[in-house]
């Protein structure tokens, strides 16, 4: 009896393996039409739709080409993208991070080069000069950058008008100077017996290197070789009255670890708990749309108008099969149709030098979504922007950086003792990158 | 010819028919689960940790370079000291509520179940989203906690964004997700203890705590030690809460070598080093369970 189950059941697990090995699903590709994998992140629900609605746009255009698009989390992109190059199974378009993964990949020669076919329809002199430090490596091009974010200013006009305080200028020429800025926060600073509930400013600490630059300083050397800030005492000065505006003065609340610590900056600021704001550009779609008079301006300077700029690239790998195909999709999530229509909601900012000019601006200035004055921001953009440092070095040296400066905000080292302590443990990264 | 013929079949036959090969047959899902994505990568990351491989140029052979530069690595000692500070944060204390938590809940209260489970759910919750609302709790200025100590005119801390507060922050988390799970084990252990001898420990006249000490913690030793032989090691190799609430931070002071281990395999581009860490963890799990038996003899009542 029991012997006669052993075979039933042996052979039920035949027959079993017998039906899998023929239940293979059958590819039903329709000739001649190329399938092109396609892997971004998801920012935003909106981008996402943003993006489908680009890639039926340019199937309709290219009916010989089917794109399958993947969104993940931007967390686990890079981690993703990596594993599956290993396995020889990547996408064979995707987003790449400029900082610092662009270039990481690059140097790894998983990158398709796309010179010739981005010289045969573009022109690199068309693109912001910021781009162009970031997408060409020795002369070369392996990625296309999808627009340009960078942090701005800004501010809660109800606030303003309550303290009698002016606006920040959107023009970097008329950049607020340093002391004009501290007395504007300190005005805005509302303190209702001992503690504040109205603070001036929020987000400094979270992008400190527009202002060392600005003050003359930097991090790094201009090659990205060496780190020098215990030899920059214009960049330590700028760190330090960043520090002052939460310690000395009291008119910036404690920089959150994570943006996503409760309530988002962009809250805040909303609700009146901040005065001004610095943050990405991309900021503004949400702002935008939370229904308060919110204003833009560029960053306070201490001596010259400056902010960083980066924004992710839309890149091939090297292993696809369809070269030609995979650079027409990346022709066209670089035009300005596509970038266009993320830059009118006020998500992205456009990356090349006409859109900067007075017709270019007319092409995608939004009254619902940039607020007025916004096109006096241009020059910003195209003069005074400087590719993100985290652009150029490793993703573990950044990492010690940040690590660093947090010890700096949040533990109260003393900013020589950090500086020394960064450029030790950053140096010998660099060496090897 | 068919004298060969008979003995091959007679073969696959006993084969069919013997209990081993059915054993092993029926196993084999999970046995080739173990063998492919436990035990092959196991032997294959500890030949990486002798290598510099970033997954996407030729491996190089380094030989023991790499733990080299985990011993002059400050990163690393930050984090290992960091696992050592989150398991002696969260074992001691973890155990000790869970192993109260079983006895309150081994009563015969109304809603006892409700209670099991209210605790127990913790457990099967996502640590993303139980990271995400600890988050808002811990908010310096408009969270949960920093409210009730205004209350009492106490200045809270900036929980996460704290050198000093993050860790135990991320401990106390941890301490209370995990308690549902030691809970049911310890539950599991008290209702196999026999009544018998409570009702002897009453004639002889024990009180309640002379019952719990010379009865019910005895008894529960065997469940004590694979509650905390378990804990310590899911402790060393924490990573999920850390990930979602403090990436390490703030500067490295959350960061344990499981997360510093992704890090580096993952985001610096170094599957050799990220390699060499995780053998290193597997050494300090290995003794640390080792040692836990040695001196589970003294102690353990069978």
């Amino acid at each position: 009896m029991y012997t006669r189950q052993k075979g039933v059941m042996m052979l039920i697990i035949m027959l079993m393996i017998a039906l899998s090995a023929g239940m293979n699903p059958v590819e039903t590709k329709a000739q001649n039409k190329v399938v092109l994998q396609f892997m971004g992140w998801e920012a935003s629900p909106f981008e996402t739709e943003g993006v489908m609605n680009g890639l039926k746009h340019f199937m309709e255009l290219n009916p010989d080409i089917e794109v399958k698009y993947i969104a993940g989390r931007w967390a686990e992109h890079h981690t993703k993208l990596l594993t599956m190059m290993a396995g020889g199974a990547a996408p064979d378009v995707f987003f790449l991070g400029a900082e610092p993964f662009y270039r990481e990949f690059q140097k790894r020669g998983v990158l398709l080069d796309i010179t010739s076919y981005f010289n045969s329809e573009f022109k690199i002199s068309d693109f912001i000069p910021m781009d162009r430090q970031k997408m060409v490596i020795n002369g070369r091009i392996y990625g296309v950058s999808s627009c340009v974010v960078a942090p701005v200013l800004y501010y809660n006009k109800e606030l303003f008008n309550k303290a009698g305080v002016s606006y920040p200028s959107a023009n970097p020429e008329e950049a607020w100077t340093w002391e004009k800025f501290l007395e504007a926060a300190k005005k805005l600073t509302v303190k209702e017996g001992d503690r504040t509930i109205q603070f001036g400013v929020y987000g400094l600490e979270t992008y400190p290197i527009p202002f060392i630059w600005s003050n003359g300083g930097d991090i790094f050397n201009k090659n990205y070789s060496e780190c020098i800030l215990p030899e920059s005492p214009k960049a330590k000065e700028a760190l330090v009255k960043i520090l002052d505006l939460r310690n000395k003065y009291g008119v910036s609340p404690d920089a959150f670890y994570l943006t996503n610590v409760g309530m988002s900056p962009n809250q805040m600021l909303q609700t009146g708990k901040i005065g001004m704001l610095v943050d990405g550009s991309w900021a503004l779609q949400e702002l935008a749309r939370m229904k308060f008079p919110v204003g833009v301006g560029v960053l306070p300077k201490f001596k010259t108008p400056v902010t960083h700029g980066t924004a992710h690239l839309h890149a091939i790998w090297k292993g696809t099969k369809h070269p030609k195909e995979a650079w027409r999709l990346v022709s066209f999530l670089s035009s300005e149709e596509y970038q266009l229509y993320f830059v009118r909601d006020g998500l992205w900012m456009p990356n090349r030098m006409y859109l900067y000019t007075k017709d270019g601006i007319k092409k995608w200035l939004n009254p619902s979504v940039h607020p007025a004055g916004f096109e006096e921001i241009a020059d910003y953009f195209t003069k005074y922007l400087r590719p993100h440092p985290a652009i150029f070095i490793p993703q573990e040296a950044w990492d010690i950086v940040n690590e660093e400066l947090d010890k700096f905000w949040h533990a109260d080292q003393p900013i020589d003792k950090v500086a020394q302590e960064m450029a030790q443990r950053v140096n010998p990264i660099l060496k090897t990158k | 010819m068919s004298v060969f013929r008979r003995g091959s079949s007679l073969g696959i036959k006993s084969i069919a028919y013997s209990d081993t090969f059915w054993a092993f047959v029926l196993l084999s899902p999970n046995l080739l689960g173990f063998l492919i994505f436990m035990l092959f990568p196991m032997i294959a990351s500890f030949g990486l940790s002798f290598t510099e491989y970033d997954l996407l140029t030729p491996m190089k052979w380094v030989g023991i370079k790499n733990y080299q530069q985990l011993w002059l690595d400050q990163t690393f000692w930050k984090s290992l000291w960091n696992t050592i500070y989150y398991t002696v944060g969260t074992v001691p204390i973890g155990v000790a509520i869970s192993l109260l938590l079983a006895i309150a809940l081994n009563q015969k209260i109304l809603g006892i179940r409700f209670f099991r489970g209210a605790y127990f759910l913790p457990v099967i919750t996502s640590a993303v989203a139980v990271g995400i609302v600890w988050q808002w709790l811990y908010n310096p200025d408009f969270g949960l906690f920093n409210y009730l100590l205004r209350l009492i005119d106490i200045r809270g801390p900036n929980w996460l964004t704290s050198t000093k507060w993050a860790m135990p922050a991320v401990i106390l988390v941890s301490i209370w997700k995990g308690l549902g799970f030691n809970m049911i084990i310890f539950l599991a252990g008290l209702q196999e203890i026999p009544d018998v001898y409570y009702e002897a420990a009453e004639i002889d006249g024990a009180n309640r705590f002379a019952k719990f000490l010379y009865i019910t913690l005895p008894l529960l030793t065997p469940t004590t030690l694979f509650v905390v032989v378990m804990s310590i090691i899911s402790s060393f190799q924490s990573f999920d809460l850390i990930y979602i609430m403090t990436r390490g931070g703030p500067a490295r002071s959350t960061s344990v070598l499981v997360y510093y281990l992704y890090q580096c395999a993952f985001e610096y581009f170094k599957m050799g080093y990220g390699s060499a860490i995780a053998y290193v963890l597997f050494l300090l799990v290995f003794v640390a369970t080792l040692i836990q038996f040695r001196f589970s003899r003294h102690w353990i009542i069978y």
